[in-house]
This record gives structure tokens, C-alpha cells and sequence, in this order.
């Protein structure tokens, strides 16, 4: 009977590893729509979606009345049934890297990282669009007419004709604008700042007037703050750096790194950070939060102790676990975006990314519906779909005013909250609001943050848009150098920046110097090189470095 | 047993043999079924993984298997030759040395003694009560205890700085400068493990026989004279096997520690093999390489293992291999 029993016991825990043998092999079919232009038969697809953990998680990223109306579209119009896989949004290169090594990646990606997409597809782990996209085209209208055959045709190369991702379009070109505290500039009288030297001046007199802005917290003033993610927190200072008419041909073949590290200039606008940590004006303890992880930094800006940061146009006056501008209201603060940096001709140049600037949709080799996958984002892509997303059920998120402008309204029932500002995570073909007419856009552009008067939208835009200069793209096929180090340059770039800050103003250059020789040396210098050659290559025309810029 | 074989066995021999393998396998064939869990287990996760060492000698590729990926220039040692060219590799080779040598000189003797003066304790209510506490700590994850880490030694907000400097004192840099830092690394894991790590010696200190203690107690042995001559040679087996282990692990460590304790500033010090490996090959994808690297980190592993046993058989005690 004992023997029995470990017979028994024995079987029974090997026979599951008998059956993990034989499962994980499914046919798949060939791709048919019937004449209704349904799948006959119901085709499954996983979607990728940012997931920013806001609102504490009570509302997941993959499952919300947002996420059930899509699958229910989806599966209506094309017999899809959608499964969306959350990726955490500050994080997302890392995630979909390891997603990808494990063969789990969802069938259609999107990734603010081209290079990650091309070291997958160089080894042959992500699914050439280019035939697809050909043989489907009659059956994608409304995709190309939101991307555009530039968007669409993008990365396409150039000598070996392989499509490895859609660029999603950017709608509006946005990047970073800088916030300052309306409230204690009021206070202290002082007007919006126009030059560095204001702004520096500013720094000051929030540093020396703590007590009377923060009463019993005046120990806890910050008059301005920064991430380990110096590149993106700093750039409207970085940028203003950067040296008046440089050709659109050099700013790409230096624009590898998004951050812009690599644009004459750049170490300026860091020096001018050393300095200002040094005069204790930054926030002391930046260094020890980890990259992607703005939940300290947000807290301190909520809590009032910020006097001033930079970051995305609209990041105060985002909802959902952001909420900067609204929590600071009760209270009677408030940040509005300032235009304090002119650069060396005295305009106040903006670069921003062309239209093509945004996430790249890609298919892992894992897929196996680049039809339905397609279609998905055929279904993306149709206005009234995408609109929906964007804006809600009409008298749940939104009205129509009568000018017919869209006015966002403050989400009457918890579950309509969005996740990321116009549900971008979904809508991974466009980032931008479109309303369907040009008119109607700039009506509404103001309209769209719940609870903040839209003259703050409205500025950080036309400031960001104020001496603005797109960064016009090139197409030269793939690149080698760049292949395998788009984390680890990203990280030496954040580390390095972190200890020129900190560092003694003495030992700035110093400090500097080493990290931007270890970058070249590690793969920047590469980087560079290859873009110069093949640029040359295809176009027959050498770019010209700056003089004194040594690679 | 060896039998003296005759011409007249010798012939039979071999049905011999196999009655009496029939007979014993008859009667312990359970305990060989039970053996058959953990060796599956072992081959399943532990021998055919071992297979795909290979890619560290392979151009790795995503969609084939390590059998049929090309060969690596150099006969297959470019990422050996490429690791030691690399700054970082070098880098983190040294902090792991360093860190994991600087754990182990503070590390392994810390629950020893807090063994030893448990152990010396009249109330065991007490003691219970201690050795609970103490080895809390393990339970907690390295993610937990870097945010408590930065809640109470971060330079401005944090509490012990701000104790210091309402003390009149100047902020320490525990976390922000390399040599601070490389303290606090080492002390809380000394503080992580310390209690944990007494289980073992705990044990090892119930097995002595009262009677070596009763003796010592007639021959006039004072504590401390009982602890060096009677508790610390009884236990000493298990120190050389643990320390053996131990040293095994030289180039080992984990992941989770320096990698969550770790910021820009002290990137030169905290920058560890598993970290390289974590950043250059799972993030960069750099498998060949990272796999180069994890292979020369087992094969220094087993040197210092093999290493300390011969040291040990040459003192005279047992060692472990």
C-alpha cells in the first residue's frame, strides 16, 4: 500500500511535466475575411499598453470600461478578440526588451525606441511589414490616411526594402516646456523670467524668500527640481545652448541620442545646471531616485516645495495620478509655463520633432495575425474610433460647447478616469488630439485637462511653439554601430550628467570630460561616424562637423 | 565486499550479479522513485540549461537554436577577448571582487558571535524573542530596505541626516559619496543576513554534548574559556564547510542589492558583474557577450571552491567536494 502510494506520488508529479511537452503547438490558419470584412473565423491578438500605475492601480491599464469598448469594437467589426499586456510606461524599453528575449511579447508593440526594434529585427525577431503592408493596403484606408505614406514608409530601407515599424503620427510637435510657480511669483513680484539671468535671479529669490512662501516648510524649499533624467528635465535649458543656424543634416547625424546629448552646445547648459546645484537653487537629493520613477518627484511638487521644473508641455496639468495643477489649487497655487532662455542669436528656438517623432509600431516575429494586426490598426486609425478614445462618451467626459469645441469634463464616474492624457496608450497610431478639423483642434486644444483653466494649456503652448524649428528626419537604412547599445549609452549618458551636476565647480570639467569621452569611447563615437558615412552614402553630400567639435 | 573469485564463480558471475541487483532493486525501488523527482528536476533546470553555455561561444541569434548559430570569430572567444577590453566589464569585475570580499571579512564572522552570545543567554524567553527579531530582516525584499535606506540616509531629507544636523553636526553622504556608500552597502547586509545566518550555527552549538561543558565546568573553565575551548572546535566543521561555500561565491552575489542601492553617483563602485550583465545583456541584448561573461564568473567560482576545500583537506578537516 506505502509503495503504492509513492508510486503514485511520483506519477503524479512527473505526468504535468509530460503534458508541458506536448502543448504550445497550435495550427494557425491562413488569413480570411468573409464578405462582410470579418475574419471567419474569430482571430485572437495580444496589444501592447503602457501602464503609468496611476490612480493607485485601481483602474489596471489592461481592463477598464475603455479597454472593454474596444475589444467589443474591435470584435464586432473584424471578429478580433483583443487582449491588451500592460508595460510599465517609464520603464518600457526595459520591459519590452525582456518581453522580447522571452518570446512573450504581444503581437503588436510600440516602443518609443527604434533602436531596441532594430536590434530585434537584426536577429531576426520582428516581422518584415513591408509585404504586408503592400498586399493589405486596400484593406488599411484610414491607416494611411492618418500616418501618411511618410509614416508610414518611414523606416523603410532604403537598400534591402525591409519595413521593421509604422511611425505613429505626432500630431501636434510638442516637447518640453518650463513650469514655474505663478503664485510665488506674484508673491514676491517679480514678472515671468526672459533671460537666464532672471531666471537664475528668480532661483534666488526663491531660495532666500522660503520662509515667507513656505511658513513652517521653509526648510523644505526646492526652488527647482530635476530628475536623474537630466537630458529630458533640463532640455529647454540644453537646447537654448545649441548654436543658431546648424543645417538639418547635422542635427540629425548628431541626433542619435533623443536627449540631443551629442548637439554642440549641450555642455553649456549642463555647467549652468553645476552651477546652479551648487548654489543649492536644485534639488539636493535628485541622485538617489532611479530613473523612471517620478513618484518622489511629483510628491515634493504637490506638496508645493517646487518652485520651478521642465517637462513635457502639458505634465502639470495631466490628470490621473499626476495632477499637479489640480492638487495645487487647493491650496491657491498654480504653475504656468515661462520662456526664459534665448539662445545665442536671442531667439527662443524650440526643436521639435517632426511628425514622425513618435512611437514606433512594430510586430514581433511571434506574431502570427499580421492581418488581423493590421486591422486592429486600421480600426485605430478610423476617426470617429480614435475620437471616441480621445474624448469619451459625450455628457460623460465631454460637452459640446457652442462654439463646437470639446470641453473635457471633470470624469463623473471614477471608471471613465483616462490613464494617460487623450488615452495616448491606446490610441498608439496618433499622440495628439484630432477632432477631425483644424478648427476644431484649436478650439479644443485648451479644453482637454479636467479641472485647469485652459489659458494654461494654451500658453505652454504658444510658448513651446515660439521660435519652434522641426528637426527634419532622414531615412539611411539600418545601423550597425547603434545596435545593442541604446540602454547602456542611455544609462552612462543619465549617469554621467548626474555627477557633472553634483560635481564641484572646479571639478566640472573634469568630471564632464571624462564621462562624454567614455560615452564616445563606448559606442557614441561609432554612432556618429556611421551616420556621417552613410548619410554620404546615399546622398552624396559630406555633413560637416562644427569646428572644435572633436569626436 | 570483494569476494576471491574462483574459476567455478567467475562463470556465473554474471546471472549472479543480476539476481541480487533484481533482489535489492525489489526492495528499495521505492527509495530510487522517490530519487527520480529531484534528479529530473536537476536535469530539467539545471543540465540541459547548462547546454546553452554555447552562446557564449556563438554569434547568438533570436530564432535559432545555440546548436546551429554561427561560431564566434577568434575560434569562438571574441566576447572573452571583447569582455576584457571593455572598461566596464573590468570595472565590475573589481567591485565584485571587492564588495563580495569586503561581505565576507565583515559578513561571515557577524553570526558567529551573535550565535555565541545568544547562545550565552540565561533566558530563553529572551533569547527566543532576540533571534526572532534578528532574523526579520531577511524577510525583506532589497527593494524594501533601499527605499527605507534612502528614506533615512538620503543627504537632505533624510532622518538620520536631519537627527545629525539638528545635532549641529554636517550630513553624511552615506549614500551619495563611493566610500560611504560601500559602508552602508556592506553594514546592511551584514544587518540583512546577520540573524538569518545564526539558524545554522544555532544548531550546530544544540548538537555539542553537555558533558564537554559539565567537564569544563569541573576543571574550573570560566565562559569565555568555555566558548574558545569547547563551543567554537565543536562548531568548527560547520565554519570551513559555510566558509568554503562561501568563498565559492566569491564572484557570485546577487542582483537585486547593489543593483536597487546603486544611483549615478557611485555608479564606479556599485556597478557589479550581475548588474553588467543585467544592463549590457538583457537591456542591450548583448546575450554572446553576457553569456562570456557568466561563464568565466562560474569557472573562478569553482577555482575558489576547489581552492578552499584543498586548503581545508590540508588542515586536516573534511571539506565539502
Amino acid at each position: 500500500m506505502k509503495r503504492l502510494l509513492v508510486l503514485l506520488t511520483v506519477l503524479a508529479l512527473l505526468l504535468p511535466l509530460s503534458l508541458f511537452a506536448q502543448g504550445a503547438k497550435e495550427a494557425t490558419t491562413v488569413a480570411e475575411l468573409g464578405p462582410d470584412g470579418r475574419f471567419t473565423t474569430t482571430r485572437k491578438i495580444t496589444v501592447e499598453v503602457f501602464d503609468r500605475g496611476v490612480d493607485d492601480g485601481r483602474t489596471p491599464a489592461e481592463n477598464n470600461v475603455w479597454t472593454a469598448w474596444i475589444k467589443a469594437e474591435v470584435l464586432k467589426k473584424y471578429n478580433i478578440d483583443v487582449t491588451f499586456v500592460p508595460v510599465p510606461r517609464w520603464t518600457e524599453t526595459d520591459a519590452i526588451n525582456n518581453l522580447l528575449a522571452a518570446g512573450d511579447a504581444p503581437d503588436v508593440c510600440y516602443t518609443y525606441s527604434y533602436p531596441t526594434v532594430q536590434q530585434y529585427a537584426a536577429m531576426g525577431g520582428v516581422t518584415d511589414l513591408a509585404p504586408y503592408v503592400e498586399q493589405y493596403k486596400h484593406l488599411l484606408p484610414n491607416l494611411f490616411n492618418l500616418l501618411e505614406e511618410i509614416n508610414v514608409y518611414n523606416n523603410l530601407d532604403p537598400k534591402t526594402g525591409t519595413l521593421w515599424a509604422l511611425e505613429a503620427r505626432q500630431f501636434y510637435p510638442h516637447r518640453n516646456s518650463v513650469f514655474v510657480r505663478e503664485d510665488w511669483l506674484k508673491k514676491l513680484g517679480l514678472a515671468a523670467p526672459t533671460t537666464h539671468a532672471e531666471f537664475e535671479a528668480m532661483l534666488k529669490a526663491f531660495k532666500d524668500n522660503a520662509q515667507l512662501l513656505l511658513g513652517a516648510d521653509a526648510s523644505k524649499m526646492i526652488p527647482m527640481s530635476i530628475s536623474v533624467d537630466i537630458g529630458w528635465m533640463g532640455d529647454p535649458l540644453t537646447t537654448s545652448f545649441v548654436p543658431e543656424g546648424l543645417s538639418d543634416e547635422l542635427l540629425w547625424a548628431l541626433g542619435y541620442d533623443d536627449r540631443r546629448i551629442m548637439w554642440p552646445g549641450y555642455k553649456d547648459g549642463i555647467r549652468l545646471l553645476n552651477k546652479w546645484y551648487n548654489l543649492g537653487y536644485i534639488w539636493k537629493d535628485f541622485p538617489l531616485y532611479p530613473f523612471g520613477d517620478q513618484t518622489y518627484h511629483d510628491n515634493l511638487v504637490r506638496a508645493g516645495f517646487v518652485g520651478a521644473f521642465m517637462h513635457n508641455w502639458d505634465y502639470p496639468y495631466r490628470a490621473g495620478g499626476i495632477d499637479i495643477q489640480t492638487t495645487l489649487a487647493q491650496t491657491g497655487g498654480s504653475f504656468i509655463a515661462v520662456d526664459p532662455f534665448p539662445n545665442d542669436a536671442g531667439l527662443y528656438r524650440k526643436y521639435l520633432p517632426s511628425t514622425t517623432g513618435d512611437r514606433k509600431i512594430f510586430f514581433p516575429n511571434t506574431n502570427k495575425e499580421p492581418l488581423a494586426s493590421l486591422l486592429y490598426l486600421e480600426w485605430l486609425s478610423t476617426l470617429e474610433n480614435r475620437k471616441y478614445l480621445q474624448i469619451g462618451p459625450v455628457g460623460v467626459t465631454h460637452k459640446v460647447l457652442d462654439s463646437g469645441a470639446i470641453q473635457i469634463i471633470p470624469a463623473a464616474v471614477p471608471e471613465w478616469i483616462q490613464n494617460s492624457a487623450d488615452n495616448i496608450d491606446y490610441t498608439m497610431v496618433i499622440n495628439g488630439k484630432d477632432m477631425g478639423s483644424a478648427q476644431l483642434n484649436g478650439l479644443s486644444l485648451g479644453l482637454g485637462y479636467s479641472g485647469v483653466d485652459p489659458r494654461y494649456l494654451e500658453e505652454s503652448y504658444r510658448i513651446e511653439q515660439n521660435d519652434g524649428r522641426i528637426v527634419k528626419n532622414f531615412t539611411v537604412g539600418t545601423l550597425e554601430a547603434q545596435v545593442g547599445l541604446d540602454n547602456v549609452l542611455r544609462d552612462k549618458r543619465n549617469d554621467f550628467l548626474v555627477r557633472a551636476v553634483v560635481a564641484p565647480t572646479a571639478q566640472f570639467d573634469a568630471v564632464y570630460d571624462a564621462g562624454w569621452n567614455d560615452y564616445l569611447a563606448t559606442g557614441g563615437r561609432a554612432i556618429i561616424r556611421e551616420r556621417l558615412a552613410r548619410y554620404e552614402e546615399i546622398f552624396g553630400v559630406k555633413i560637416q562637423l562644427p569646428a572644435g567639435y572633436v569626436l | 565486499m570483494r569476494r576471491p573469485t574462483t574459476a567455478l564463480q567467475a562463470r556465473d558471475t554474471g546471472s549472479d550479479r543480476r539476481k541480487r541487483f533484481k533482489l535489492y532493486m525489489h526492495k528499495y525501488w521505492t527509495l530510487y522513485a522517490l530519487l527520480a523527482l529531484p534528479i529530473t528536476y536537476f536535469i530539467i533546470f539545471k543540465y540541459i540549461p547548462m547546454t546553452y553555455i554555447q552562446i557564449a561561444f556563438k554569434r547568438y541569434s533570436i530564432i535559432q537554436s545555440p546548436w546551429k548559430m554561427p561560431l564566434a570569430n577568434n575560434h569562438g572567444w571574441q566576447y572573452f577577448i571583447q569582455a576584457f577590453r571593455t572598461p566596464d566589464f573590468l570595472r565590475a569585475l573589481r567591485n565584485t571582487f571587492m564588495l563580495n570580499f569586503l561581505d565576507l571579512v565583515m559578513g561571515f564572522p557577524a553570526p558567529i558571535i551573535l550565535a555565541l552570545l545568544l547562545n550565552e543567554l540565561p533566558f530563553k524567553g529572551f533569547k527566543r524573542v532576540t533571534q526572532t527579531v534578528a532574523y526579520m530582516p531577511h524577510f525583506l525584499s532589497w527593494i524594501i530596505i533601499s527605499g527605507l535606506a534612502r528614506q533615512l540616509f538620503a543627504p537632505t531629507s533624510g532622518l538620520v541626516n536631519i537627527v545629525i544636523q539638528r545635532l549641529g553636526g554636517n550630513p553624511i553622504p552615506f549614500l551619495n559619496k563611493p566610500v560611504h556608500w560601500v559602508a552602508t552597502y556592506v553594514l546592511l547586509g551584514v544587518w540583512q543576513s546577520m540573524g538569518w545566518n545564526t539558524i545554522i550555527y544555532l544548531a550546530a552549538i544544540t548538537a555539542i554534548n553537555p558533558e564537554l561543558y559539565e567537564a569544563a565546568d569541573i576543571d574550573g573553565a570560566g565562559r569565555l574559556q568555555k566558548i574558545w575551548y569547547v563551543t567554537l572546535p565543536s562548531i568548527k566543521g560547520t565554519i570551513i564547510v559555510l566558509l568554503i561555500l562561501a568563498l565559492g561565491n566569491i564572484l557570485g552575489g546577487g542582483f537585486d542589492r547593489p543593483y536597487t542601492l546603486g544611483n549615478p553617483l557611485v555608479r564606479n563602485v556599485s556597478e557589479v558583474i550581475p548588474t553588467f550583465v543585467y544592463s549590457w545583456g538583457i537591456k542591450g541584448l548583448q546575450f554572446s557577450l553576457t553569456t562570456a561573461v557568466g561563464l568565466f564568473q562560474s569557472v573562478v567560482g569553482v577555482f575558489f571552491l576547489l581552492g578552499a576545500d584543498f586548503l581545508a583537506k590540508r588542515a586536516g578537516e573534511r571539506g565539502i567536494v
